[in-house]
Formats: C-alpha cells, structure tokens, sequence
C-alpha cells in the first residue's frame, strides 16, 4: 500500500518528503551506519521473528532466538537485558503485566491487516525513509534497533497504513528491557 | 500523538511533588522510585474500557518492607500525594496494575515477596504481598508439605494477598478466599502499624488460627477498600486429601441451567460437593483455546448457528460442569453415587471424569488442575478469542437457585447482543450463592467498539441492580457507579469510615467509589 502525503501528514510523519511510501521504507535506515549496541533476546517462532530479528541485526544488535514466547521466562533473564518479538493477545498481557515495577516497555507494535498500530516510550518513531526493500517486519527491526539507542522519552503512538496482505492475520510485536 | 508533559498527582503542586519524590528517595532508593515513561508504561496496561488518559501514574514506589511503607506513607501525608496500592498488580480485567485515576503513585508491593512462616501442621501460612501463588507453591513443594493452595484462574504470576483482599474466589473446597484469610498486619494512612485478630498480642502463636481476636472484628474493613495497606497477611491452606476425583457434567440444552443449579445446591450446602463449582457456557469453555474468527467474523453477537458448532466440533456442551470430590477413596465412592443419582435423574445430563473427561472438549484438564490447587496460565487464552486487548469481568452475585439463571442467562445475553458482543459466561456455585461471572471481551484498539463495550458494562450494571443483582466486584472505571447500586447509608458509612482513618484521603482515592 502507498501512503499519499494526505495520509502521511495525517499521521506525523511527513518530514519534508514528497514521494508516496511505504512501510517498508517508512521505517529503513542506513544499515552500514549502524552502531554495535549488544544482544538482544528475540521471541516468535515464524518469518515475522527471522525479519524483525534482521531489522535488529542491521541496527547492530545481536538477536539470541528464542523460540516462542514464554513471558514467564522473562522473569529468569538478568536486568538489564533486551527482548523482542512477536506474540498473540494473552502474551501481550501477561509481558505487559508481568513488567511492572520489574522492567521497561520501550515500544509495542500491533500489526494488523490493515495498519499498523506502534507505540513507543522512547521519544517519536521518526526514522524516516530512504530505502523501498525489504518487508515490513524487518523495517519494524530497524525502527526497534534505533529506539534502543535513543534517548527519547515520552509516550508516542503512530499509526500507519499497512500494505494489503493475503494472510488477514493480527500480529503483536513488543520491544522491552528488564 | 504524544505526551511527554509531566503528569502530577491531583492538587498537589510540582515543587511539593519533587520534595515528596526526593524523601522517597531517601526512604528506599532512586532504584526504588521509578518516574520515567518506559518504566511507568507497565502500569498504564489495563484491558478496561477507559481512557488511557485516566489512568496514568505519576510514579511508582516499590519499597521491600513494612516499615518503608510506614515512612512513604508519612510523607505522602505530608505532602498530600495519593497513592494507589498493588501487591503483584495482577488484578487482570479489573484495572490490572494501573492507577485508580490520573496523577496517583503507584504503591508497588511486589518486592515484598517474604513467606514468613508455613505450619504444615495447623495448615497456616503468614505471607507478604508480593508473594505469588507460584512462589508459594514452589515453597510447599519444596518442604515438602502436604498442603494445597487455592488459585484463582491467573494463578501462577497473582497473589493470595491481593486476591483474598479484592474478595477473589478460586476452586477448591477453599474457593472463598476471604473466608480462609486469619490475620492481618496493616499500615494505617497515619503511618501507624496494627495487627488484626490475636496478631495484637505480644508473642501470640494464634495469629493464623484464630480470626475473630476480642472487640470489633475488622479485617473485612481492610478488602476492596482504602482504609490501610496490608503488609501480611494470614491464611488457611487445605490439607491434601486421600483422593480426588474432578468430574465433569456436559448438559446441551440451554434452558438446562436451571435444572443444574436447583441439583447442586443441596450438595453443595450439604458439602457431598465441597468446591466451589462452575458451570462453564460453550463460549467460555472454548474460547480458552478456540479463536472466534474461525466459526464467525462478524461484529455482532456471535450467532446460534456458530455457538452449535462450536459444541459439535469441540465435543463440549452447552453447559459444562465442572467440580470434585475430596477425601478418603471410600468417601469418594459413596459421594460419586449420590452424585450420579441426583444428576443421572433428569437423563439430561452426561456425567464423567477420568479419560473420558479427559477425552472430551473443554477445559477439563486445566479444570481439573484448578480444583486441587494446580497452577496454570489457559484462561489467559480468552483473551484471543475476540483479540484487541479488552475485557471486563460483570460479576453480578444472586442465590444458588435454578429460577436465579434464566432470567440473569436471557437479561445478560439480551444486552449484550443488543451492544454486539458475546456471552462468555460461567456461573460459580458457592455455598449458597452464585456468581454469574462474564468476560466482556471486546477490541480495545478500536475506540467505536470500546465506547459500545463501556456503554454496554454500564447497562449491565443498572439493569441488573433494578432486579436485585449486585455485583461483588469490578474495575476501577465502574466502582463509583457500582457503589452507587448499594445505596446512599452504605456509602455514608464508608466514607465516614475513610475520614475518621485517612483524613487527607491519601490512600487509593476512589476505590470501591470510597473517598473523602
């Protein structure tokens, strides 16, 4: 799906760009740039995961695969320690709930048919677009690896149209540390 | 949409707040008293349908014993800063861990995680807030002791001190949890400690024995309310017996609720069945483990059509039954007969446990880990069903009686088809009372849907107080609302109460629609 500069504008995210986007590219940067920022813990068990953890990978972390997202066994990672991935409607519940007083939500994405939803606890999503390759998942990687090195504070929610996709399925991604 | 203003407790100026924020700091550590959005972003989850905007802390303060409590709640006495108490914040559908309203500091009492005494032989526990079932559980284990716990669905990650005091309900025989609940230590808004029961007298050992010490009895003064905060707490845990048979009930026909409760309640009175029992409709049963879109996609209330085949292809029934004996193999055989005589008399009914239970749709096996005290975490799984993150659990409360349920069963499903969304219900069966509990599951990223989900919670609320059923519990959003279905002399009370023990109405503000 395109986004026009209606829709753009719409959302807070036209910085001066003219050409319609996608999210793709929305949400790319510059990978050879990218600093050496450690491990990550990275949860999923399908391609979203192996993209998102790319994504991450091209912002210099270094994605630990987990498997399935087991939000109980986050209370056995050491503090201090970065997650990611993706989940379903009750995992969302639990980590969120099982973080309090325990840990951090940097940002959450919900990843629906037709748009994506992302909130984030670090400062504004702004990494801006230069480049139209890759899915979306790994562009989500990329936008989770800048957020870990910003230091953007405040609550900041963006919505952004998401391409067509044949597969209509809901998908829930989250960036935390404890 | 951004927000990085600074939110402030209400009434209380920023200068006033960062001397209170650096007193808390001196009281139990920067590390302790958390203020950053990221840190505070785990306390805005919450599944009710409110707005986000409303329920944001100012900060949150995690002290590790009683006497921090004590100190923090001085100073916030002296400042004026509300504070909202959590234990482990797991109070899922009811406001989580989030704050009761905008601006109030987090009381999080989850590093207060000690299991000061287990008795295997009176069958006694002392715990502190922050201890989990889990945790309690792993301890008994590990002991080796032969005592069973009592969870409620949740059960792993929430804790019987915050459950007990929200007058949760699990089930086991020791289903009703404030009934088992002996003792209690409470800091008072003043900042002054007491102990309930025979916990007043120096060197007691009756503490967790004895509950009703001398003079007023007022341990029920410090549930679902905002008179103190509780740093222990005392209770009973259930000998592990001989044996035990789960069973489950499967009836087809939806008019069978009826016939279902007017047969349990003789033994549940009588104790043939001793747990507390819960009569589970196809949509709870499967939704644990089904997803909705995959019989009906629609926006409305999900239809006949698809509800029977549900029930066909998961083998579970209309309604789904699902209780335990408990005692020696010998009681259990002679209890299992007056069971299958009173349900078997309708023809009605299919009646099982063991394989055949197992081999059934449902959720027999979490069930049956559920009644002997077992952890686990499949409930969560109704949180899929619909998707989007929202669910309100209406609770309303009404006699053990068949003539109880179709017109709570027909009211319930009318409204909430009128709004669109599901009856997804259970009944649970006390001793004499029944809780009709229903999971309001809707799509809490649309905000349509979740403005029909509010509308549709309040209209349960008042329609059902007009014929007499008030509810036993509820979210933060809906506690002034539901205090107001039982009169203007209770509230009265209450909030003489409050001002007489926390005169600056520093502690939860609005809980259980209590305030100064």
């Amino acid at each position: 799906m395109k986004l026009t500069r209606r829709a753009l504008l719409k959302n807070s995210f036209l910085l001066g760009a003219t050409a319609p986007l996608s999210l793709g590219s929305a949400l790319a940067s510059n990978p050879a740039s990218a600093p050496q920022q450690g491990p990550i813990t990275l949860y999923g068990s399908d391609k979203s995961t192996t993209e998102l953890g790319l994504g991450l990978r091209q912002q210099g972390l270094l994605p630990r695969y987990e498997g399935h997202f087991n939000p109980l066994a986050l209370s056995a990672l050491p503090s201090g320690t970065l997650a990611a991935g993706f989940t379903d409607e009750s995992g969302i519940v639990l980590l969120t709930s099982l973080l309090a007083g325990r840990g951090r939500i940097l940002a959450l994405g919900r990843h629906e048919a037709d748009r994506h939803q992302l909130l984030s606890h670090r400062g504004p999503i702004i990494d801006l677009m230069t480049v139209e390759t890759g899915s979306w998942q790994a562009s989500l990687g990329r936008e989770y690896g800048r957020l870990v090195s910003t230091p953007g504070r405040g609550r900041h929610a963006k919505e952004l149209p998401r391409a067509a996709t044949a597969a209509n399925i809901r998908e829930l991604s989250f960036l935390v540390q404890l | 949409m951004s927000t990085t203003q600074r939110i402030l407790p209400k009434g209380v100026a920023e200068a006033d707040f960062d001397a209170a924020l650096s007193l808390f700091r001196d009281t139990i550590g920067s590390e302790s008293v958390l203020t950053e959005s990221e840190q505070l972003a785990p306390y805005t989850k919450f599944m009710m349908a409110g707005e986000d905007a409303d329920y944001i802390p100012s900060a949150a303060l995690l002290p590790n014993n009683a006497e921090q409590v004590q100190e923090l709640v001085r100073i916030c006495n002296e400042y004026k800063v509300p504070i909202w108490t959590i234990s482990t914040g797991k109070n899922l559908g009811y406001g989580s861990a989030a704050p009761g309203e905008t601006g109030q500091v987090i009381l999080d009492l989850h590093r207060m995680n000690r299991i000061i005494n287990v008795d295997p032989e009176v069958c006694t526990a002392l715990i502190e807030p922050g201890v989990t079932y889990q945790q309690l559980y792993d301890y008994i284990q590990e002991k080796g002791y032969k005592l069973w716990l009592d969870p409620p669905a949740p059960s792993a990650i929430a804790g019987p001190v915050g459950n007990t005091l929200d007058r949760g309900v699990g089930y086991t025989p020791y289903g009703e949890h404030f009934m088992f609940q002996c003792g209690m230590e409470v800091v008072l808004a003043n900042g002054e400690m007491i102990r309930t029961g025979m916990g007043g007298i120096e060197n007691s050992s009756s503490w967790q024995v004895f509950k009703w010490g001398y003079g007023p009895y007022i341990d029920g003064l410090f549930t679902q309310s905002n008179y103190g905060v509780v740093t222990k707490m005392g209770l009973w845990l259930m000998p592990e017996p001989p044996a035990y048979r789960p069973f489950l009930i499967q009836y087809q026909d939806p008019e069978d609720i009826a016939e279902i409760v007017d047969v349990l309640r003789p033994l549940r009175i009588s104790q043939i069945i001793p747990n507390a029992v819960v009569i589970v409709h196809t949509l709870w049963d499967a939704g644990t483990h089904v997803v909705r879109k995959t019989y009906y996609d629609g926006k409305d209330s999900i239809p006949r059509e698809a509800i029977e085949r549900i029930k066909q292809d998961e083998g579970i029934g209309e309604w789904n039954v699902y209780a335990a004996l408990y005692g020696t193999p010998e009681q259990i055989e002679i209890n299992w007969k007056i069971v299958e005589q009173a349900f078997g008399a309708s023809g009605k009914a299919k009646i099982m446990y063991g394989e055949e239970a197992e081999q059934r749709g449902g959720g027999f096996e979490y069930r049956a880990a559920l009644m002997k005290g077992d952890m686990n975490l499949q409930e969560f799984g109704l949180y899929n069903w619909r998707g989007g993150g929202g669910s309100m659990w209406f609770a309303p409360v009404s006699q053990a009686k068949g003539s109880e349920t179709k017109d709570q069963t027909e009211l319930a499903q009318q409204i909430l088809g009128k709004y669109g969304f599901d009856y997804v219900a259970e009944y649970i069966v006390g001793w004499r009372d029944m809780h009709h509990v229903i999971d309001l599951l809707y799509n809490r990223e649309d905000p349509e849907e979740t403005q029909r989900a509010h509308d549709c919670f309040a209209e349960l609320i008042d329609e059902f107080a007009k014929r007499g059923y008030g509810l036993y519990r509820t979210n933060t959003e809906f506690m002034e609302q539901v205090a107001g279905t039982f009169g203007e002399p209770l509230r009265n009370v209450h909030t003489a109460l409050k001002n007489a023990l926390d005169p600056n109405g520093i502690l939860s503000p609005g809980k259980s629609g209590i305030r100064q």
